[in-house]
């Protein structure tokens, strides 16, 4: 069929040269990599409709906002038992020749970061009596096998109550289904306050998510999509992610101090999400992460249009030079040099005698199921 | 090629090793001889996968046969960029990086920061979030409160440089309450100042006082309703709109056609009031040049007073001929005579200006003559400062008696006001530009308080020359009923001081005259040729057309109070009074906030407007 054939073609693509080879496909489904045995991580973004869910994931991810869902979901109809379309969910969910139901999400159902995991949407109430019935239906599916849930609150919502209810029923099911599950709250839309109130209002939104939440623990942010908060508040949460953070740190702190770099960040892959970083002097820019994360993902948006892949990238001028490379399966890796005397192909040299170490890192670390495990 | 060993197995000393060849090679830093030797070290310590930066450092600055090591086998081409292993290095010179010249790039040293951090965070985050959607999408677009103002935009050379756009900035808001109150005062007090002592004479004393300061009021009301108009349309984009627009989006486009013929008659009226006066002060300043010349006294039979601060009765003549012509009885001078032949007031003179002026009119674009606009301002100080002079010189007559004339003065309250409120419909408009000029404030908020106080100053203004010439006309030799429409005219054209008020006017009306014809080209012939300056003939037959009614009226009714009070009734008909309170009570009509009181007010407003109109003819 030709829409898993270019799903297929989009989705090795995307995540560039792998290190092992994928998985290969059971029969009947559409080209979506799920091993029969182990269910796929899932990072859920949940949200009232309109609170910015959508362009949030579109930043993020560096994927095309497509406002129409319906388009893909005809051509799947014929192929299967029953098909239940939610369209403003932009999620599919489909009961294939087995009887197995699959939630996945079609329109960017090739994008995984940090591994393994990969973004759900779901919008949580405000919907019409279809889609709620739908949602308690499939509650435990979607609730299962949570590793993140990031629930997104509209600041400017007029129907707080409503919203809070909502959420609570949201935990309910978490604390069913994934209990080990993180939670992560964005309070989204601060630009619509007023500077001089913003701390305010959050602070009282932190205090009562987190005492509704009890007795699981949530971590509250307050984000806005024309800040470098919602930047910050990602990069937050991938690094509460990565389970041995820590030491990955003080590797990166070895090596930019062995190569004399100036800065070495490290980035998640597909969302060029600054995992750690390492600098030697004090730096001028504070913006400077979340920019070359934008800069990035353009570039990647402009490859993905001639069907390439981004790959790696070297700046260099008469004052520095900057090494932008694939490191880990998961990673990125940004070497930055004072000193422009030193040959590309040194640094380059040692970016890849360092890989090898952070691979090993990553492998030796622990019997149980890494997140930066393939 | 000069890399690795074997990585060990255990990391802590590959940590170990790698500080110890730093540390050691550090030491070796200062002294150049370590070449080979630094070199020979650094092999026989090959335990460690990561070279330290000074080695490499080191290595670069080597001799070349040496260096050759360092490029990939089976190539031997001097390599003239940098070298990148992920290249083809057979192809390396095609495959060169983007090269930026060393000069186009801004030091990092510099101290002063060209665009600021978070600027360039926000222009990167935009442009990225544009890439996001499609363009027809408006999700992903910046709202207002996130974009910086227009002032602090700057367009950002991918160079270094940053420059600010001055067009931005220019004309946007940048003008402090002072400087709009004194551009709007500036703007209304044009030549009707100088009509005001015969308004007021007209009117009666009494009845004058107030009926300038009611209309002021009334007009202050009614554009304050004019600058409100714009606000209360919600629905489309407003801010490059003057009030013809506003009529054009309420009343079809017979607003916007009906805008524009009073527009012209306002225009054309006040180019007419031009030349009559133009031909006036030339006329009087030529006059006077000839008398110096000349040294002749100008002792004619004109009433006038006998002393130092002579005033003259230029129309209390037999037949009351309001003009005046040279009917003045001389013995016989032939030169003179000659004089009075080609330098006549309303025969000779008003075509001499068409020689003057009409080249003029012909400019396409007259920006140079509004460098003039300070001769206004100097003009009208120079006016209060004569009027108060003269004030001082002759003292005051006043005599208040309330409806009977007198043969010195005038009654207090007399039936012929509108002929006043005609010339102040005229004096107090600014309702068709006030809306640009208020754009340009920089706390919009004060725009209706700038506004009342830019009016009160306009109405002392008028007050206080009105009533200082009409109280210090010498009453007892002379009527107060001689008190001409043009106030300067009761000055003879051997008085010095009139003569530079003259000089000023006829200097400030030259410079003025082309803007006004430009207005009025532009106006007319861009609505109904759609283009400004269709061709050179019609540009000629529309300045003829109007520099014919100004010759026509100077040569046959050159009275300036009649003139500025039929235009103004007419044009202040449609903006000041029709216009402003019919918008209004639409706009509160389709809001649902009418109430009969408002509707009442308004109308009664409406009714004002008319009636002033008809009155005029009546008068």
């Amino acid at each position: 069929m030709e829409e898993s054939d270019s799903e297929k073609k989009m989705e090795k693509e995307n995540l560039g040269p792998r290190m092992d080879p994928p998985i290969g496909e059971p029969e009947g489904s559409l080209g979506w990599v799920l091993p029969n045995t182990a269910m796929k991580k899932k990072v859920l973004l949940m949200g009232k409709s309109g609170s910015g869910k959508t362009s949030m994931r579109s930043i993020i991810l560096a994927n095309y906002i497509a406002r129409d869902t319906r388009r893909l979901g005809a051509t799947i109809l014929d192929r299967l038992h029953s098909l239940q379309i939610n369209s403003s969910l932009s999620t599919y969910s489909l009961v294939d020749s087995v009887g197995n139901t699959k939630t996945f999400d079609v329109e960017h159902s090739h994008v995984r970061f940090l591994g393994n995991l990969v973004l759900n949407l779901w919008d949580c109430g405000g919907q019409d009596t279809f889609m709620e019935n739908y949602f308690t239906s499939q509650r435990d599916n979607i609730f299962r096998n949570v590793e993140v849930l990031i629930y997104v609150f509209d600041v400017e919502s007029r129907e707080l109550e409503k919203d809070m209810h909502y959420y609570q029923s949201c935990l309910e099911a978490i604390l069913q289904n994934s209990p080990d599950a993180k939670i992560f709250c964005l309070v989204h839309k601060m630009d619509l306050v007023q500077e001089d109130q913003r701390d305010l209002i959050f602070k009282e939104r932190e205090e009562d998510l987190r005492r509704l939440s009890r007795p699981l623990e949530c971590s509250c942010f307050r984000t806005s999509i024309w800040d470098e908060t919602l930047y910050k508040a990602w990069s937050s949460i991938v690094y509460q992610l990565i389970p041995n953070v820590q030491q990955l740190e003080m590797n990166l702190r070895n090596f930019a101090e062995i190569i004399e770099a100036d800065e070495v960040l490290l980035f998640e892959r597909a969302t060029f999400l600054v995992i750690s970083h390492y600098q030697c002097k004090e730096q001028r820019d504070a913006h400077r992460f979340e920019k070359i994360s934008n800069i990035i993902k353009q570039f990647k948006l402009s490859c993905s249009k001639l069907a390439a892949s981004f790959q790696s990238m070297e700046v260099r001028n008469s004052n520095f030079a900057a090494f932008i490379d694939i490191f880990t399966s998961n990673t990125y890796v940004m070497v930055v040099m004072s000193d422009p005397s030193i040959p590309s192909a040194a640094t380059l040299i040692n970016i890849r005698n360092a890989r090898k170490h952070f691979e090993k890192l990553e492998r030796v670390d622990g019997p149980k199921q890494c997140l930066l495990m393939r | 090629m000069v890399t690795v060993g074997e990585h060990p197995d255990t990391y802590p000393e590959v940590e170990l090793m790698s500080h110890m060849v730093v540390l050691f090679l550090v030491f070796l830093r200062s002294s150049h001889t370590v070449f080979h030797s630094g070199y020979t070290n650094l092999h026989s310590h090959q335990r460690t996968d990561f070279f330290s930066a000074y080695s490499l450092r080191k290595m670069a600055n080597m001799d070349s046969d040496s260096r050759h090591l360092l490029i990939p086998e089976g190539d031997h081409e001097i390599n003239p960029g940098p070298m990148n292993i992920q290249f083809d290095s057979s192809d390396i010179r095609s495959k060169r990086p983007f090269y930026i010249e060393p000069t186009n790039i801004v030091s990092v040293n510099d101290v002063i920061q060209r665009v600021s951090d978070h600027a360039s965070a926000m222009n990167k985050r935009i442009h990225y979030y544009s890439r996001l959607t499609a363009p027809a999408d408006r999700a992903l677009i910046a709202p207002d409160h996130v974009v910086p103002a227009p002032e602090e935009c700057y367009v950002y050379s991918p160079l270094g440089s940053a420059y600010k756009l001055q067009c931005y900035t220019e004309g946007y808001g940048k003008n402090t309450s002072l400087v709009t109150i004194f551009m709007i005062w500036n703007t209304m007090l044009g030549t009707s100042i100088l009509s005001i002592p015969w308004g007021i004479k007209q009117a009666g004393f009494t009845t004058g006082m107030c009926v300038i300061m009611l209309m002021g009021l009334l007009t202050l009301y009614c554009c304050y309703r004019v600058v409100k108009s714009r606000s209360m349309i919600s629905s489309v984009d407003t801010t490059t709109w003057e009030y013809p627009d506003v009529c054009r989006y309420y009343f079809g486009s017979f607003g916007q056609w009906s805008s524009l013929l009073f527009s012209l008659v306002s225009l054309i009226g006040a180019m007419i009031v031009y030349w009559v006066l133009m031909s006036n002060f030339l006329f009087n300043t030529g006059k006077f040049i000839f008398n110096f010349i000349h040294h002749i006294n100008d002792t004619d039979s004109i009433p006038s007073t006998n002393d130092s601060n002579p005033v003259i009765c230029p129309s209390a003549r037999s037949g009351g001929h309001p003009d005046n012509s040279s009917v003045i009885f001389y013995a016989s001078n032939s030169e003179l005579q000659q004089f009075e032949k080609w330098w006549n007031k309303s025969k000779t003179v008003p075509f001499y200006l068409i020689g003057l002026l009409l080249p003029l009119l012909n400019f396409k674009s007259p920006s140079f003559f509004s460098k003039f606009n300070i001769l206004g301002t100097v003009s009208v100080l120079y006016l209060i400062f004569l009027v108060t002079w003269k004030a001082i010189r002759l003292g005051f007559h006043l005599e208040f008696h309330w409806f009977m004339p007198t043969e010195f003065f005038v009654p207090e309250i007399r039936f012929q006001f509108p002929q006043l409120t005609g010339v102040l419909t005229l004096a107090f408009f600014i309702h068709n530009c006030i809306i640009t000029l208020l754009k340009n404030n920089k706390n919009q908020e004060n725009n209706v308080r700038d506004l009342s106080i830019a009016y009160m100053l306009v109405t002392l203004t008028y007050l206080y020359i009105g009533v200082l010439v009409f109280a210090s006309f010498p009453s007892p030799p002379l009527s107060k009923d001689c008190i001409e429409q043009n106030f300067l005219d009761n000055f003879p054209s051997s008085d010095i001081l009139s003569f530079i008020a003259r000089i000023f006017l006829l200097f400030q009306m030259m410079t003025v005259y082309p803007l006004l014809g430009y207005l009025a080209r532009v106006q007319l012939l861009g609505h109904v040729f759609g283009d400004v300056y269709p061709s050179i003939f019609h540009v000629l037959i529309f300045n003829l057309f109007i520099v014919g009614a100004g010759v026509i009226m100077a040569c046959f009714y050159p009275n300036i109070g009649g003139i500025i009070r039929y235009s103004g009734a007419a044009c202040g008909l449609a903006f000041v009074f029709i216009y402003p309170s019919l918008i209004y009570i639409i706009s509160l009509h389709q809001e649902d906030r009418l109430t009969w009181p408002k509707v009442i007010f308004h109308v009664f407003i409406i009714i004002l407007g008319l009636a002033n109109l008809i009155v005029q003819f009546f008068m």
